[in-house]
């Protein structure tokens, strides 16, 4: 393609090999281009920078990625790369954190397995897309680069005496007899050409017209904002870039966000549904949320924020999160996500009762959780001793639990006081009624029961959370960026496809006028301008007669 | 200018280099350890866990070890089972270099220092919070037991209970490694 022949032009121009039109006058320099053909006036015909001889390893990188025609292969496998990603649901859709090879297998079969195995179940994330998002970036930073520089160069030092091959050979062409003087011609058109808002360059009768260039610059932001877009998503894999998981908190609970210094409580979780009246025929009876309300609390952790350790809590920031509204605080954001209606016991305010003498003490508090081994009661002391979260009886007739969450919690204290032994005695409490009754309470006690009992006075004294919230908790720092990026990108793309850079070359050699036009599209708007101007200066010409061929004209 | 023009070529390649470098690197790297749920062959996830003396046990701490990760908790009738079984094991390998890790399933204080004052047990007994640990090791079902070997990779996952000739002979071949 780079023919190397002598790079000098006729008018004693330097060019740079790979230039196709002489960078000062214009005259096609490439002897393989068809004589009458219009001229190939891509980047002005100017050589890119990477276009040299003698390319070492840098310079055979860098022409590699100066590509057109790779940066379109790169484009087109990025978007077939992006295609395979699609055919199954991507692993970061999961929520939960399971076994995926066998979840793919087992929902889609051989092929899922397959899928999975290929790796395309992380398309997005694999090191192949990643790879060709990185080359990507590389060709635009490159192409660009090669390009805007030089083409800036020719732009901005265009000379305005051309050579008539360059002038006769533009797609819009017009020539004539001009038999007034050709300064005074010349004069006469540009004055029409500024009123068409042309910036005029005259040299005796020579004339570059030319307007919008900037429109030229539109592909090049257009590139930093992609590029800007790219980097943006890159940074994503940075530490703490990106985080998007999942928390469930119980009403009254504080958790911590796995991997963040953050702790969010939920002071109080409500729901509201839809009466009947409120809901259409056919979901009546249905429960439909009308709102779900997390009341949220977030904390930083100061101090003892270790494995093991009591961690110390900061209030932050505090925001009622419904849907679409979540909290927000420093790039953290908290969603409404999902909620749980079960009710969990989560501690009891009972009294002891001396029953012989009708004597009352407390009432103390007993939590579900990690309750206090230790209790004062007026003359009574009280250990506790042991706890079931979910209790039953075991096939050895031993107490056991079920399980970890508090559905039927009992509790086993050794009590000493006024006629108990000075041992003590164990008791049994179950803070539920209906546990109470089942396993029975009393003739598990035995005697002890006819002397003192352990009892809760009223639903006042019971706390319990109604419900629990599940929250999303989401990171993402590159989002601010992506959106300047693409507003960038938006800028350069508007630049560059509602304006349109316009020149007109004119020279009068003799009182023969010659003139071309060119323009990177809307060749009728071109033509219509050099028409209307011509028309003003009372030359009457057909737009579509100054068409002289060529495509997109 | 040519010279410019060189180090403006190898300015921008090595920025390709270095992000395109760290972007790539990373996603090699997570890939290593993704589907977030251990593996046969895999590494096990680091845990950072007290035990009921106070004392904090991490697992890097046993690096090169033959060790054994078992979640139980009081609820569960195999894991109840198993302990006194994982003690006698303790007790039989611990001088070839066994290490028996049980990780109570985020149960209270009371119920874990009751169970294990019943049984009197020697080994590290850890307490996972909040069900943490247990999220990371994806547990679904309990018990559930991993056997480590000495150059930190799974060489077996157990789900559900096991007999105790299971056991040791899972451990025997654990220390041949």
């Amino acid at each position: 393609m780079l023919s190397i022949h002598n790079t000098k032009c006729e008018c004693g121009h330097q060019n740079a090999v790979g230039t196709v039109l002489c960078e000062s006058c214009g005259k096609p320099l490439m002897e393989d281009q068809q004589q009458n053909e219009p001229l190939e006036m891509r980047y002005d015909g100017i050589a890119r920078r990477s276009q040299k001889k003698n390319q070492n390893l840098i310079d055979r990188i860098w022409s590699f990625f100066s590509s057109v025609k790779i940066a379109i292969y790169l484009i087109v496998l990025t978007f077939l790369g992006a295609t395979l990603g699609t055919i199954y649901p991507q692993e970061n859709t999961f929520i939960n954190n399971f076994d995926i090879a066998a979840y793919y297998e087992s929902t889609y079969g051989t092929p899922g397995k397959i899928y999975q195995m290929l790796g395309l179940s992380h398309t997005y994330e694999s090191w192949w897309f990643i790879t060709l998002l990185v080359m990507i970036g590389t060709s635009l930073v490159i192409c660009s680069l090669d390009r805007i520089l030089p083409l800036y160069r020719a732009l901005s030092k265009q000379q305005i005496r051309k050579h008539l091959q360059f002038i006769n050979r533009q797609k819009t062409v017009y020539s004539a007899k001009v038999d007034e003087p050709a300064e005074a011609w010349v004069e006469q058109f540009a004055a029409q050409l500024k009123r068409k808002r042309y910036r005029v360059h005259m040299d005796g009768s020579a004339l570059l017209a030319e307007k919008n260039r900037f429109s030229r610059w539109g592909p090049y932001i257009n590139h930093i904002g992609l590029i800007l877009f790219l980097l943006s998503i890159l940074a994503r894999s940075l530490p703490g870039w990106q985080m998007d998981s999942y928390i469930t908190i119980a009403d009254g609970a504080t958790v911590p966000i796995e991997g963040t210094n953050y702790y969010v409580k939920n002071e109080k979780f409500t729901v509201d549904f839809y009466t009947d009246d409120e809901l259409p025929p056919e979901l009546k009876g249905q429960a439909r949320a009308k709102l779900y309300e997390t009341a949220a609390v977030l904390y930083t952790c100061s101090s003892g924020c270790e494995a093991g350790e009591t961690p110390v809590l900061e209030e932050v920031a505090r925001h009622d999160i419904i849907v679409n509204s979540p909290l927000k605080y420093k790039g953290l954001k908290l969603y409404q996500f999902d909620f749980d209606l079960t009710p969990k016991l989560i501690s009891v305010k009972p009294m002891l009762i001396n029953k012989e003498t009708g004597e009352q003490y407390g009432p103390f508090e007993l939590t579900m959780k990690d309750a206090a081994l230790n209790y004062e009661l007026g003359p009574y002391k009280m250990r506790l001793i042991a706890n079931y979260m979910d209790f039953a009886v075991g096939e050895n007739g031993e107490p056991t639990t079920l399980g970890r969450e508090p559905n039927a919690p009992a509790f086993v204290f050794l009590i000493t006081g006024p006629g108990l032994p000075e041992a003590g005695q164990p008791y049994m409490y179950f803070p539920m009624q209906k546990d109470k009754e089942k396993f029975g309470q009393d003739q598990i006690n035995g005697a002890l029961a006819s002397k003192v009992e352990i009892k809760v006075d009223g639903m006042q004294n019971v706390n319990f959370s109604e419900a629990s919230t599940s929250l999303n908790v989401r990171v993402d720092k590159a989002l601010n960026f992506v959106w300047v990026g693409a507003a960038i990108s938006m800028i350069g793309l508007l630049m560059g496809s509602y304006w349109q850079h316009r020149r007109i070359w004119l020279r009068i050699d003799d009182g023969q006028l010659s003139l071309g036009a060119h323009t990177n599209k809307n060749w009728y708007g071109m033509r219509a301008d050099v028409a209307g101007a011509l028309q003003k200066i009372g030359v009457t010409v057909d737009p579509k007669s100054l068409d002289n061929g060529g495509n997109n004209a | 200018m040519k010279s410019s023009r060189k180090i403006m070529q190898i300015v921008i390649l090595t920025a390709v280099l270095i992000i395109g470098g760290y972007a790539i690197g990373t996603t090699l790297f997570a890939s290593g350890e993704s589907g977030g749920v251990p593996k046969v062959g895999g590494t096990p996830p680091e845990f950072k866990l007290v035990d009921l003396q106070g004392n904090v046990h991490q697992l890097s701490d046993y690096k090169g070890k033959a060790i054994v990760v078992n979640f139980w908790g009081t609820f569960c009738p195999p894991c109840v089972k198993e302990m006194p079984e994982f003690e006698r094991q303790f007790a039989k390998w611990q001088n070839d270099g066994l290490e028996i890790l049980a990780i109570n399933l985020s149960e209270d204080t009371l119920t874990v220092n009751n169970f294990v004052h019943q049984f009197e047990l020697n080994y590290p007994i850890l307490r996972d919070v909040d069900r943490k640990t247990e999220r990371k090791y994806g547990l679904r079902s309990y018990p559930t037991t991993f056997f480590v070997k000495p150059d930190g990779t799974i060489m077996d996952i157990t789900v559900g209970g096991m007999t105790e000739e299971y056991i040791d002979e899972r451990i025997a071949k654990l220390l041949t490694y």
